[in-house]
């Protein structure tokens, strides 16, 4: 590589080194600080542990159910003329700020909010249904969040197969859904894999949703971080928790990144 | 190949649910009482002009918006003179570079948040505008570069040999040929940067301070305590924002840019 191109590409070498330092310095000092009885503390207390579970259930449930309910609308985008159309309305709630969306979602599920109001003026309900900071609300709001990643993903593995494999299927006998299954779906597994690890990613480490739609006691990792610099200003607590949480997010995505790579080998191979 | 009735009844659901949550915001941003409200018992502007009449709000928004202009145009530039650097560099070096450039997608944002300000803190720049930016542009860079490299691939390669030919010096010829054709992708990346600074509040909220705060920010504080519809007006103002830069997006790249960005990081080694 000359001179000059080095020369161009050392802003951006810096800003990398800037974060692999931040992140090598978030780990180091966390083994010298508190080192590894620390952690073997740390990952006894009860408290801990089922703050670990929920983070990871919430988690593996938000991207289920990003994959269930995104795959559908990915494939209506990919079949549909007004595509441009209906992208806008899946890209735009997508880009805007999290703690407005988060927001959004308080203002429906609250004891007062639009849902539980109007089901009590239909005389559905004569209590309100608590929503608000209950994992079902983390649950709602999380997919909300991530379900446009998921879609984005899937539409385009699905825009990129070949339409006529879909029709030689049909022309040989195979119903709709044998069609999905055999040739649709396969085809789209790397964008289904590759949305769902984003998600599951983004779902492990999220703060904002969880704190507003969970409230503070059933808390997420992310969370949990928070509170401990925040509140308790425990920062050793907190750097050692955000090092759990890398593990725990490395140890989530890793099977499906490889298992993704697989595939598209496999695929590309054939 | 025809939809199953399930799969349109679960896409056209979805189409409306996503954008319901931003809708119900706008709606409630017009309440002309003090309770936050959906739908309006009244029409009035009155929390729009609290904002406008809120030196705290005003300025948050100013420091949000000035941190997200500085925050775009240096990413972009980074990012472009890094793309044209690693044009025709070897694969593997330039594969081993982009894998760095998209790593801080790889980490959960609690994680980063935390490592910034450890690091930070040890330079005395945590609570202050330098560290706040600085993060950003990281957090940019992989949603500059992607459609910067995006678009440098699809340039046909034998315009630049065509300009070479004709006499132009390699730098006449990434100014007058390369620079115009990646006008789309720039454009791109200014807007995705823009939008990712202007929005960003999990890792920013580990970096802010008493005297300095950005405007996602000090929406998530406010929401924590109360939710009058002031952050309703706020939120509205930002849902705005975010649509017009989506259908900008739209006129200047076009929509397909996000579908084609995934493709790319398919191809790009994992």
């Amino acid at each position: 590589m000359s001179g000059g191109r080095l020369l161009l590409l050392a802003p951006m070498a810096a800003l990398l080194a800037a974060f692999l330092l931040a992140i090598g310095g978030l780990i180091w000092g966390s083994l010298v600080r508190g080192g590894l009885g620390f952690y073997a503390e740390l990952l006894t207390d009860p408290i801990v542990l089922r703050v670990l579970w929920r983070t990871v259930w919430i988690a593996a449930a938000t991207t289920l159910l990003c994959v269930l309910l995104g795959y559908p609308l990915a494939l209506f985008l990919a079949r549909s003329r007004h595509r441009n159309l209906w992208l806008i309305l899946v890209i735009s709630p997508w880009l805007v700020s999290i703690v407005v969306r988060t927001f959004g979602w308080m203002v429906l599920l609250g004891n007062r909010g639009v849902l539980n109001t109007t089901l009590r003026d239909l005389g559905l309900i004569d209590a309100p249904i608590r929503l608000l900071f209950t994992p079902t609300a983390v649950l709602i709001g999380l997919t909300h969040v991530f379900l446009p990643f998921l879609v984005i993903a899937v539409l385009s593995s699905l825009l990129q197969q070949d339409r006529r494999l879909e029709e030689a299927g049909r022309i040989l006998g195979g119903t709709r859904w044998q069609v999905f299954r055999r040739v649709t779906l396969p085809l789209s597994l790397p964008g289904v894999i590759g949305g769902a690890s984003l998600a599951l990613l983004m779902a492990t480490g999220a703060i904002v949703t969880p704190l507003l739609l969970g409230g503070l006691r059933d808390r997420m990792l992310g969370t949990q971080i928070y509170t401990e610099i925040f509140q308790v200003f425990n920062f050793e607590r907190a750097t050692a928790m955000a090092v759990i949480l890398l593990v725990v997010a490395l140890l989530l995505v890793a099977p499906l990144r490889l298992l993704e790579a697989r595939i598209r080998r496999a695929q590309e191979a054939a | 190949m025809g939809l199953s009735p399930v799969t349109r009844l679960i896409a056209v659901l979805l189409l409306v649910l996503l954008p319901a949550p931003l809708l119900i915001v706008i709606g409630a941003s017009f309440s002309p009482r003090a309770v936050l409200s959906f739908p309006p018992n009244g029409f009035s502007w009155r929390w729009y002009a609290e904002f406008l009449g809120s030196a705290a709000w005003v300025t948050a928004f100013g420091r949000s918006a000035l941190i997200a202009v500085l925050a775009a145009v240096l990413t972009t530039l980074i990012s472009l003179a890094a793309a044209l650097a690693l044009d025709r560099a070897p694969a593997r070096l330039r594969g081993a570079v982009e894998t760095a450039i998209l790593a801080p997608l790889l980490f959960p944002h609690a994680a980063i948040g935390i490592a910034f300000l450890g690091w930070l803190a040890l330079l005395h720049l945590n609570g202050g505008f330098a560290g706040v930016l600085l993060a950003h542009l990281i957090l940019c860079a992989p949603f500059a570069y992607r459609p910067i490299a995006v678009s440098l691939r699809q340039i046909d390669r034998s315009l630049t040999e065509a300009a070479t030919i004709l006499g132009a010096t390699p730098p006449q010829a990434v100014r007058l040929v390369v620079l115009p054709l990646l006008r789309p992708g720039i454009a791109a990346a200014l807007l995705f940067s823009f939008i990712i600074s202007f929005d960003e509040v999990t890792v920013t909220m580990f970096l802010v301070g008493p005297e300095f705060t950005t405007l996602p920010v000090s929406i998530y504080a406010h929401i924590h305590d109360s939710a009058d519809p002031v952050v309703a007006a706020i939120s509205s103002i930002l849902i705005l924002l975010t649509a017009l830069l989506v259908l900008l997006i739209d006129r200047l790249v076009g929509l397909r840019i996000f579908i084609d960005i995934e493709e790319e990081g398919r191809h790009a080694p994992a």
